[in-house]
């Protein structure tokens, strides 16, 4: 198959079938409400499930239930949604259920605005429920990169049995690009039967499964956050992505930027490079787990003087930057949060006013 | 072979088959024409990348573009000026306009029905046939079908509008020339034209195709990339 043009809502809906799940729960709500309208008419001719929920509050009881049963789900929403959601983010965690949720952000806080925004960071990386637990957060750049990203996403909520999210901004889910699938990869959970409350005769298994958060007795609720913290700590060893951009230069600045906030800071990094301004950048991929090592290392660089964490919030990245960077080097921030999106002028800008 | 349109041309189209870019191009292509035109924004379904982001760079040009009151400019909010019934009444030499995406888009038109009754008017379907649903001439068909239940108005017309965006080659327009003429052989609707990129022009044959080409300038970009400059090409 070739190339096709696709929004991103569009391609990510796509790509949730052709990793072989049939099983969609979402609530409309602009900027990612193509997904819906996408599944809607897709998923029937493939024979899988789209139901709208009253609320996505009951999305995220959908997800749990038949995540629980076995079933590969997932859910589209945009930031007030996720905040909505958030506590049954919480309890498909503490069940080791996977899942996969992707977040379109706008602009808030509160209702906000329908514009794009990257303002969800905190809330995607640090928890946006309650509890001791932990997103595997991926963040894609382009509509090709949302297409890989959802496709990986349920191998790797398997492989954790943990929640993913997918946290792009509205720009992602809204602009077109050319895309191409990969070959149907259709499957189910490999592991669910470890999990899975889908019948002890089904899977030929005297071992019952049991899906709950509750743990009473402190001991053993102790026990159950050690065990998921190392769930944690291995995804810092094994699923940190980025790229690095115009790193072997000799920068004075290095930037790190994520989502389609990172394309401006390039045609900004490729704007300074055409003055005789180097500039760097990493671009994290994973958000959680953060590439703190990518970081620290390329702002270790003898060149280099400074780093800019450049992000359309109001600076929520740069205290993960701040804290790869180790006070060896000044961190700044630069990001606007009303839905305009910086310019590659006003990269420029804030980039040579803190040299 | 000039594009000759003129009167009220309503452009729909499925989602994303590039209705915005070509009635900003077309509105453009027919100031320079030496035509009276204006333009009205009837996208109440999406958010993101419309007319009225255009507005200014337009109004250089004297193209008056119709747009919801200001403070509701960024809302994805349902609100359908009463000026545009108004340039339908009172026509420009060229009244443009450009309508959301699918039949829910083109929703707007029926409310328009009496404003809209017994005038002659162009209803033009764009077609990428590199976007999902409209790859097929079924396809194409059924979309076309949708938009006249909702909109009341039949299509009177095609516009082919291949292209992968920055991905475009030669070969996907003349691969998308020969989609949109069996379509119009299938449904004997008229190929109205079809559009190519400026920076693709060069390489074009232009005698390839049997309908006008309408040059396409991009305006709707993202905000990593440079739009096309309109005003330096006025004169």
């Amino acid at each position: 198959m070739g190339k096709i043009l696709m929004k991103g809502n569009e391609a990510m809906g796509e790509a949730a079938i052709r990793a072989g799940c049939l099983n969609y729960f979402a609530y409309p709500i602009t900027p990612q409400s193509e997904v819906a309208e996408y599944l809607s008419r897709r998923m029937p001719e493939v024979g899988g499930v789209f139901l709208q929920g009253e609320s996505e509050v009951a999305v995220s009881y959908m997800l749990f239930g038949a995540s629980a049963c076995g079933a590969r789900v997932f859910t589209t929403s945009s930031s007030p949604g996720i905040s909505l959601m958030s506590e049954g983010i919480s309890y498909i965690a503490g069940a080791q259920c996977p899942a996969v949720f992707v977040n379109i952000m706008r602009g808030g806080p509160g209702l906000g605005g329908i514009l794009p925004s990257q303002a969800d960071y905190f809330q995607a990386t640090k928890g946006g429920g309650h509890g001791d637990y932990r997103l595997l957060v991926m963040a894609p750049a382009s509509v090709q990169e949302a297409v890989e990203m959802v496709m990986l996403a349920f191998p790797l909520a398997e492989k954790y049995r943990n929640p993913v999210m997918l946290l792009g901004d509205g720009l992602i889910g809204q602009m077109m690009e050319p895309v191409e699938f990969p070959d149907h990869l259709k499957s189910e959970p490999t592991n669910k039967d470890e999990w899975a409350t889908n019948g002890m005769d089904t899977r030929g298994s005297d071992k019952r499964n049991l899906v709950k958060t509750l743990f009473l007795n402190a001991g053993k609720l102790n026990e159950h956050n050690l065990m998921l913290k190392a769930k944690y700590d291995r995804m810092k060893r094994e699923e940190i992505r980025y790229e690095l951009y115009n790193i072997e230069s000799d920068y004075k600045t290095l930037i790190v930027s994520y989502g389609t906030m990172s394309r401006v800071c390039k045609t900004a990094i490729d704007n300074m490079k055409n003055e005789g301004l180097e500039v760097g950048m990493v671009r994290p991929q994973t958000l959680f787990p953060f590439p703190e090592n990518a970081v620290y290392e390329a702002a270790s660089k003898e060149s280099c003087k400074i780093v800019v964490s450049i992000e359309m919030s109001m600076g929520q990245m740069v205290e993960d930057v701040e804290r790869c960077v180790k006070g060896k080097l000044p961190v700044k921030w630069y990001g606007k949060c009303g839905g305009d999106v910086p310019t590659p002028e006003e990269v420029v800008e804030a980039v040579k006013s803190f040299l | 072979m000039e594009i000759d349109l003129d009167g009220i041309v309503i452009i729909v189209g499925n989602y994303g088959s590039g209705k915005t870019e070509i009635s900003i191009n077309l509105a453009v292509n027919r100031k320079r024409a030496g035509l009276e035109v204006r333009i009205a924004d009837l996208d109440l379904v999406n958010p993101y990348f419309r007319t009225r982001e255009a507005k200014a760079r337009l109004a250089e040009l004297g193209i008056e573009v119709v747009v919801p009151p200001n403070q509701y400019m960024q809302a994805d909010l349902p609100i359908l000026s009463p000026v545009v019934a108004g340039m339908i009444r009172q026509p420009s030499q060229l009244t443009l306009l450009d309508t959301g995406g699918n039949g829910v888009g083109a929703n707007v038109l029926a409310a328009l029905g009496d404003a809209l009754s017994g005038r002659k008017i162009h209803v033009l379907q764009v077609i990428n046939p590199f976007r999902p649903f409209t790859e097929t001439v079924g396809g194409c068909l059924k979309i076309r079908d949708e938009i006249e239940r909702a909109s009341r108005l039949s299509v009177s017309g095609i516009i082919g509008n291949a292209n992968l965006i920055d991905e475009t080659t030669v070969e996907d327009i003349y691969t998308g020339y020969d989609f949109v003429s069996g379509l119009s052989m299938e449904s004997r609707l008229p190929l109205k034209f079809v559009t190519v990129a400026a920076e693709l022009m060069p390489e074009i044959d232009i005698k390839h195709f049997t309908c006008p080409v309408l040059l396409i300038e991009r305006q709707l970009v993202p905000p990593w990339k440079r739009s096309f400059s309109l005003a330096s090409k006025t004169e």
